[in-house]
């Protein structure tokens, strides 16, 4: 295995995907200690974020230097993204859907989905099992929390 | 320091009567059931009983309420262990091991590990109590903010350097969790970073937050496994392998008694305490480990370490809040509100006058530690079949009730949101060597750590040379810095006479 300094290497996409997240990382910082300086430049409103934007922008700026100068071979090869992508649409989906379909049809909707698109294919089960988890976690929470939930079937 | 008589009418309130000890095995169950399930929290548990209280006598109360303190505080370490979810923010360090040992499939073993320093630490604790209640309330109070600012810093740079292969990339975790905490409005009254989100305005939901980094994030990384455990012969539910874990506990005197010490003195600090001290001894324990590799992997040490240390910090809160009436966290805060409920004050008035109430509370908590290892004993195989269930259903199931419970944390749709929202964040930090950590300890105390540097800063009128008068700060800092370059500058000592060139 290769330590030496590639400077002349071919920049892998894994590599690429270093440099994007240190430079969206030192991006987002910065962002925030403009947007806290826009809202107020008083020393009180500053105190901890500025010095700590400094600190995260200089070793972001650090990071980049050292992931630019690694060999190939030190960067992993990372897993797929493509299966877990379909899992975190959903996930959004249900998560943002819950104020219309309300948490019992919402969560119901949400594991039946899951269960069928990740192979279960006995409809009794994706049925009982979404429809009876969902059921018994909504009437769990909504007797137990002082606050009303949305829901559309227990509502 | 102790006061005999005091101690002997303490055993004779608790005595005298079962009545008292009714409510205890009830109070133990209540909070390994919302330790257990992600999203419940111990402090919300004691809030819904709370009123209940209101029917027994102060006592009575006592009990009820440190009992589900108690059995919360294992709880919590249930879903750390199986579902790599810290029930609470002092179970951050018992998922480190504890879920790498499940996934191997010794969940057994993690579990009675964890059930057994838990029960130790809170027996140690409770005897430091005991003992010292009045150094610990006086070391406290000497805690300003600028030491709390340090301590903050202390914490999140400790476990920036603990997990992930690069320093600067924990460090980057655990600032930018510092800034995302303060998100919302500031000491100064104005709203930064809240993108005209009303829901921002109070800061980003700390608890739905940590959910989404640690369980949601996890639980994408395992979208492709058919069980926890892979292997059909690890999946098995063994009594006898959480008693060998429970047993092993035993066998780690060092280790437990190290923790212990943390928990009581760093978990007695208000706000931050319970959160560092778990972190502290691991760290502490990793490092004086022959094998320091092996943490993070599934070192059984790991997880006593943080286990005793989270437990024992029960006892440093508690005497906070019976020595000085303060509260270092929501649970103590419950508390405090029970005094209030029976007409008590808790402070050195109380202490000096109500010496034998405050004795027994600690005797009873040693009859909790023991009844906590048989219902523990009786709880832990029926979670235990966690492992038996298949991700398809796994997987949904735990999303959900991670929905649900950050819901019940914020009472709309702001707790939901952030999960979701630091899920995907959550997956892109472990996908790309960040420390999630870090980043969530940083968003959990992001905003005391800029509160205590404001006090700080007002106090010293800006001078930065008033952190030279504060002794304690000082020796913080100095442990901040020998903290994060020893364990390279150790790495690269031995393998310069190991012969072999440094790493990066």
């Amino acid at each position: 295995m290769s330590n030496e300094p590639i400077s002349g290497a071919p920049v892998t996409r894994s590599r690429k995907a270093d440099l994007v997240v240190l430079v969206v990382l030192a991006s987002l910082s910065i962002a925030y200690l403009f947007d806290a300086y826009r809202a107020s430049p008083n020393i009180m409103n500053l105190v901890l974020i500025v010095p700590v934007t400094i600190i995260v922008f200089v070793l972001c700026a650090v990071q980049f230097v050292v992931t630019l100068r690694k060999s190939t071979n030190d960067i992993p090869e990372r897993e797929p993204v493509r299966p877990v992508l379909p899992v975190m649409i959903l996930f959004a989906v249900y998560v943002l859907s819950l104020p219309w379909l309300g948490f019992d049809l919402g969560t119901a909707l949400f594991v039946g989905v899951f269960l069928y698109v990740h192979g279960e294919r006995r409809w009794i089960w994706v049925l009982g099992y979404s429809v009876s988890f969902s059921s018994c976690v909504t009437l769990f929470f909504s007797y137990m929390l002082p606050y009303p939930m949305p829901l559309r079937v227990f509502g | 320091m102790v006061d005999a008589d005091a101690a002997k009418a303490g055993l004779d309130l608790l005595f005298s009567s079962a009545t008292p000890w009714l409510i205890v095995v009830p109070g133990i169950l209540i909070g390994l059931v919302f330790g257990a399930i992600p999203g419940l929290q111990i402090s919300m548990a004691m809030a819904i009983f709370l009123p209940v209280s209101l029917y027994m006598d102060f006592m009575q109360a006592m009990l009820f309420l440190t009992a589900i303190f108690t059995g919360g505080g294992f709880g919590g370490s249930i879903p750390a262990i199986l579902m790599n979810i810290p029930g609470t923010s002092s179970s951050i360090a018992t998922a480190f091991d504890g879920y790498p040992m499940a996934r191997a499939g010794r969940h057994n073993l993690a579990l009675g590990v964890a059930l057994g320093a838990s029960c130790f630490g809170v027996l140690i604790g409770y005897s430091l109590l005991f003992l010292l209640i009045g150094p610990i309330s006086e070391m406290v109070l000497r805690i300003g903010p600028a030491e709390m600012s340090a301590i903050i810093l202390w914490g999140i740079t400790l476990i920036g350097t603990l997990s992930g292969n690069s320093l600067a990339k924990g460090v980057i975790s655990g600032l930018v969790g510092i800034l995302i905490g303060t998100i919302g409005y500031s000491e100064a009254g104005v709203a930064r970073g809240t993108m005209g989100s009303a829901y921002l305005l109070d800061g980003v939901p700390a608890i739905p937050a940590m959910i989404g980094m640690f369980a949601a994030s996890e639980l994408f990384k395992l979208v492709n496994s058919k069980y926890l455990v892979e292997d059909v012969s690890a999946r098995r539910v063994s009594v006898t392998e959480v008693w060998s874990g429970f047993r092993m506990s035993v066998k780690r005197p060092v280790i437990v008694v190290r923790g212990s010490l943390i928990g009581v003195f760093v978990g007695a600090i208000p706000g931050v305490g319970s959160s560092i001290a778990n972190l502290l001894s691991y760290m502490i324990t990793k490092r004086r480990d022959a094998k320091p590799a092996t943490f993070g992997t599934g070192n059984p040490d790991g997880v006593i370490a943080s286990e005793c240390a989270n437990s024992t910090s029960e006892a440093g809160s508690m005497a906070t809040l019976l020595a000085l009436g303060i509260p270092g966290g929501g649970a103590t805060a419950v508390m405090l509100a029970a005094f209030a409920m029976h007409n008590i004050t808790g402070g050195p008035q109380f202490i000096r006058e109500q010496s034998d109430v405050v004795y027994a509370i600690v005797f009873a908590n040693f009859g909790q530690a023991a009844l906590l290892i048989v219902l523990g004993l009786a709880f832990i195989p029926l979670l235990a079949n966690v492992v038996k269930v298949p991700m398809q259903y796994l997987i949904p199931s735990v999303l959900a009730m991670a929905v649900f419970g950050a819901f019940g944390l914020t009472g709309n749709m702001s707790g939901p949101i952030t999960v979701m929202v630091f899920s995907i964040l959550g997956w892109l930090f472990k996908r790309y060597d960040y420390s999630v950590p870090a980043a969530v300890v940083g968003i959990l105390l992001g905003s005391m750590a800029e509160d205590s540097l404001i006090y700080s800063y007002q106090i010293s009128g800006g001078q930065l040379g008033y952190i030279l008068e504060r002794p304690v700060t000082m020796l913080i800092l100095a442990l901040l810095i020998v903290g994060v370059f020893s364990g390279k500058l150790v790495e690269r000592l031995k393998k310069r006479a190991a012969g072999e060139p440094a790493s990066q």
